[in-house]
C-alpha cells in the first residue's frame, strides 16, 4: 500500500495578511456596523390602545382561570365559570364590539398593519445590501486564491463548501478558497458579536431569519380574529373538569409532615 | 443573614435595612454611569449595564424612605437624563418623589390633579394608574381609590399586585366577601403563592370572627388555606401560626357539631367540615413546628436565622398563652 500523496502547495504569506485576515476584519465589521443601523431603523413598538390591552388581558384571564382552576372552592369555580363564559360569548372583552362576525379586513389597507412590513422591509434591506456588496468584493478581488489549510482531514463531500469558486476536481478537500471563506464567516461569527454586542444583537443575518418565521408569537396576532379566541376559550372552559387541591389538605399535610 | 444589597434588596425592607440601603448613595452618585468619552468611544467603554439602572432605582426608593431627598432628587435626574421625560417609568418615579416632597393634603392633592392630566393624555399609563390609587389611598378616600383599582382591574385583570392591594382596601372596609374574591384573583395569577394562600386564610378567619352564626364554613376554608401554604412551604411561621389558631378556633365547634347531629351536612356537602380527630393533630403539629422554629430562632441555629424578630415573638406569646391554659 502506498502512502496517500500529501499534496503540498506552497502559498504566498502574504496570502494570510491580505486575503484572510481582510475578509475576516470586514466580515466583522460589517456585522457590527449593521447591528447599530438595525438599531437606529428600529422604530418603536406601537402602544396599544386601551380597549386593545382589555380585550387580551382578558382572554390572558380566562387561561388563568382553566389553568389554576384548581385552587378555587367548587362553587367559587362555578361562579367565575358561568360569568366568563357568559361573557366571552356575548363578546364583552372585545376592543370594537361593532365589528364582531364580519371577515377581517385586508391586511394590506391597514396602515398599522402596513408599517409592521414597512419595518421588516427595513431589515432585509439592512442585511440585502451589505451582503451584495461584499460578495461582490470578494469575487472581483479574491476569487480563484487557495488561502488556507485546514488542520484535520474532511470527507469529500465538503468540497462544494469548502472550495467554491476554485474549479478543481483534485484538490485536497483540507484547503479552503477564499469565496468559501466569506461563506464561513458570514454564518459562523454569531458568537464573535455576541462578545462584542452582547447577546441580543442584531448583526447576523440567520438569527433575524430565525425571527422572521414567527413574528407575532403572541397570543393574539394580527391575523387572528378576537372573536374566535373568546368564543373557544369559552368552550374550554365549559368542558373543564375542576378539582379542588385543598380537598383533603389536612389529610395530606399530617402524612407529609408527621413525625 | 445576607448583607442587603440594592440590585436585589429583600421583598420587605425593614426601616435599619432602608437606612443601610441608602447610604450607599455618595459612592454610587460620585461615578458616573454613562462614559464621558466621545461618540464612538463610548459605545466601546461603557461600564454601563441594566443592573446599573435597577440599583439606581432602588436607591431612589430607599433615599425617598430615609428622607434622604437630595440623593433621590439625583438619582432621578441621572435616570431622567438617561431615558427622557417621557418613558413611562421614569414619570411613575417622578410622581412617586413629588408625593414623598408633599408636606400636606394639598399639596397631595395637586400631585393627584398631576396624574390626572397625565392619563388624559394616556390611559394606558398603568403606573400612573396605581400611583393614583396609592395618593388617593394616603389621602384618606377608600371608597374612591377602590373604584379607581376597579377600573384599573376592569381593563388589566390580571395584575396580581392590584388584586392584592383591592383585597386589602376592601378588608379595610369590612367587606370579606369581595376580599376574598381578589384574593382569589391572586391566587388565580399566582397559584402556588404560599402567602397568598395564608392572606387569604387570613381573611376566611376574619370573616367568621364578623359573622356570629354558621362559623364553621368559613374557619373550616381558613384551616384549609392554612394548611395549602404550609404545605407549600414547610418553614412559614405565620402559616403555622394561623392553623394553631384557626384549629384552637375550630375544636370546640366541631366537636359540639357532631354531638348536636347531623345537621347541617347537606346544605354545605361543597366544603365539608374536617375530622376532629385531623385538626387535633393539625394543632399539635404547628405547635410543634412552632416551638421549633422558635427554639432554633433564639439558639441562631444556621439557616434559622431568618425569620421577623416579630414573627417569632408573637408566636411564642401564643405558646405561653396556651401553655398557662394548660396547666
Amino acid at each position: 500500500m502506498a502512502q496517500p500523496v500529501v499534496q503540498t502547495i506552497h502559498r504566498d504569506p502574504a496570502l494570510f495578511w491580505w486575503i484572510l485576515l481582510p475578509i475576516t476584519v470586514v466580515m466583522i465589521l460589517t456585522g457590527i456596523l449593521r447591528h447599530y443601523a438595525m438599531t437606529l431603523l428600529q422604530s418603536a413598538p406601537k402602544k396599544q390602545s386601551l380597549p386593545q390591552i382589555r380585550q387580551q388581558r382578558s382572554l390572558v384571564r380566562g387561561f388563568n382561570l382553566r389553568q389554576n382552576a384548581n385552587v378555587l372552592t367548587p362553587t367559587s369555580f362555578q361562579a367565575r365559570k358561568a360569568y366568563m363564559v357568559s361573557s366571552y360569548q356575548e363578546g364583552k372583552f372585545l376592543a370594537d364590539p361593532e365589528s364582531r362576525g364580519k371577515p377581517r379586513p385586508n391586511p394590506m389597507s391597514d396602515p398599522a398593519a402596513m408599517e409592521g412590513m414597512m419595518g421588516m422591509m427595513k431589515g432585509n434591506m439592512a442585511m440585502m445590501i451589505p451582503q451584495t456588496l461584499i460578495m461582490g468584493w470578494i469575487n472581483a478581488f479574491f476569487s480563484g486564491f487557495v488561502i488556507m489549510k485546514l488542520p484535520f482531514p474532511l470527507t469529500p463531500q465538503f468540497k462544494s463548501m469548502l472550495q467554491s469558486g476554485v474549479g478543481t476536481r483534485d484538490l485536497d478537500v483540507r484547503w479552503v478558497s477564499s469565496l468559501s471563506w466569506y461563506f464561513l464567516t458570514l454564518f459562523g461569527l454569531q458568537p464573535v458579536y455576541n462578545f462584542i454586542l452582547g447577546s441580543n444583537n442584531a448583526a447576523n443575518q440567520m438569527a433575524q431569519q430565525m425571527g422572521q418565521v414567527n413574528p407575532g408569537a403572541g397570543l393574539m396576532g394580527p391575523e387572528q380574529d378576537p372573536d374566535k379566541l373568546f368564543l373557544s376559550e369559552a368552550e374550554n372552559l365549559e368542558v373543564l373538569q375542576h378539582q379542588w387541591i385543598l380537598e383533603g389538605v389536612e389529610d395530606r399535610l399530617l402524612a407529609k409532615l408527621a413525625v | 443573614m445576607l448583607h442587603p444589597n440594592l440590585l436585589t434588596p429583600p421583598s420587605v425592607i425593614p426601616p435599619p435595612v432602608a437606612l443601610q440601603l441608602s447610604q450607599k448613595a455618595p459612592p454610587i452618585l460620585s461615578s458616573s454611569p454613562t462614559s464621558s468619552l466621545p461618540w464612538p468611544l463610548s459605545l466601546l467603554f461603557s461600564t454601563e449595564s441594566p443592573e446599573t439602572w435597577t440599583i439606581h432605582e432602588n436607591l431612589f426608593l430607599a433615599s425617598l424612605r430615609t428622607g434622604d431627598d437630595v440623593s433621590a432628587r439625583k438619582v432621578l435626574d441621572r435616570m431622567t437624563t438617561r431615558f427622557g421625560e417621557h418613558s413611562e417609568r421614569i414619570i411613575a418615579l417622578r410622581g412617586i418623589y413629588e408625593e414623598a416632597l408633599a408636606k400636606n393634603d394639598k399639596e397631595l392633592e395637586q400631585v393627584f390633579q398631576g396624574y390626572e392630566k397625565i392619563l388624559r393624555e394616556d390611559p394606558t399609563n398603568f403606573s400612573i394608574r396605581k400611583r393614583r390609587v396609592a395618593v388617593l389611598k394616603s389621602l384618606g378616600r377608600i371608597p374612591d381609590a377602590i373604584t379607581a383599582l376597579t377600573v384599573l382591574l376592569e381593563n388589566s385583570p390580571i395584575d396580581a399586585e392590584a388584586w392584592a392591594e383591592l383585597s386589602e382596601l376592601y378588608a379595610r372596609q369590612n367587606a370579606w366577601g369581595q376580599a376574598i374574591y381578589c384574593l382569589e384573583e391572586v391566587l388565580l395569577i399566582m397559584p402556588n403563592a404560599w402567602t397568598a394562600h395564608a392572606q387569604l386564610a387570613t381573611l376566611y378567619y376574619l370573616s367568621a370572627s364578623a359573622q356570629s352564626s354558621n362559623q364553621l364554613q368559613p374557619l373550616t376554608l381558613s384551616l384549609r388555606h392554612f394548611c395549602r401554604s404550609v404545605e407549600l412551604n414547610e418553614y412559614y411561621l405565620r402559616g403555622f401560626y394561623g392553623l394553631k389558631v384557626v384549629s384552637r378556633k375550630l375544636l370546640p365547634l366541631l366537636s359540639e357539631s357532631s354531638t348536636s347531629s347531623k345537621r347541617n351536612n347537606s346544605e354545605d356537602d361543597d366544603t365539608p367540615p374536617p375530622k376532629l380527630e385531623s385538626v387535633k393533630k393539625l394543632e399539635e403539629l404547628a405547635t410543634s413546628k412552632l416551638a421549633e422554629i422558635i427554639r432554633q430562632y433564639n439558639s441562631r441555629t444556621q439557616g434559622w436565622t431568618g425569620f421577623s424578630e416579630a414573627e417569632v415573638t408573637a408566636a411564642r406569646e401564643l405558646l405561653d398563652a396556651d401553655g398557662k391554659i394548660e396547666r
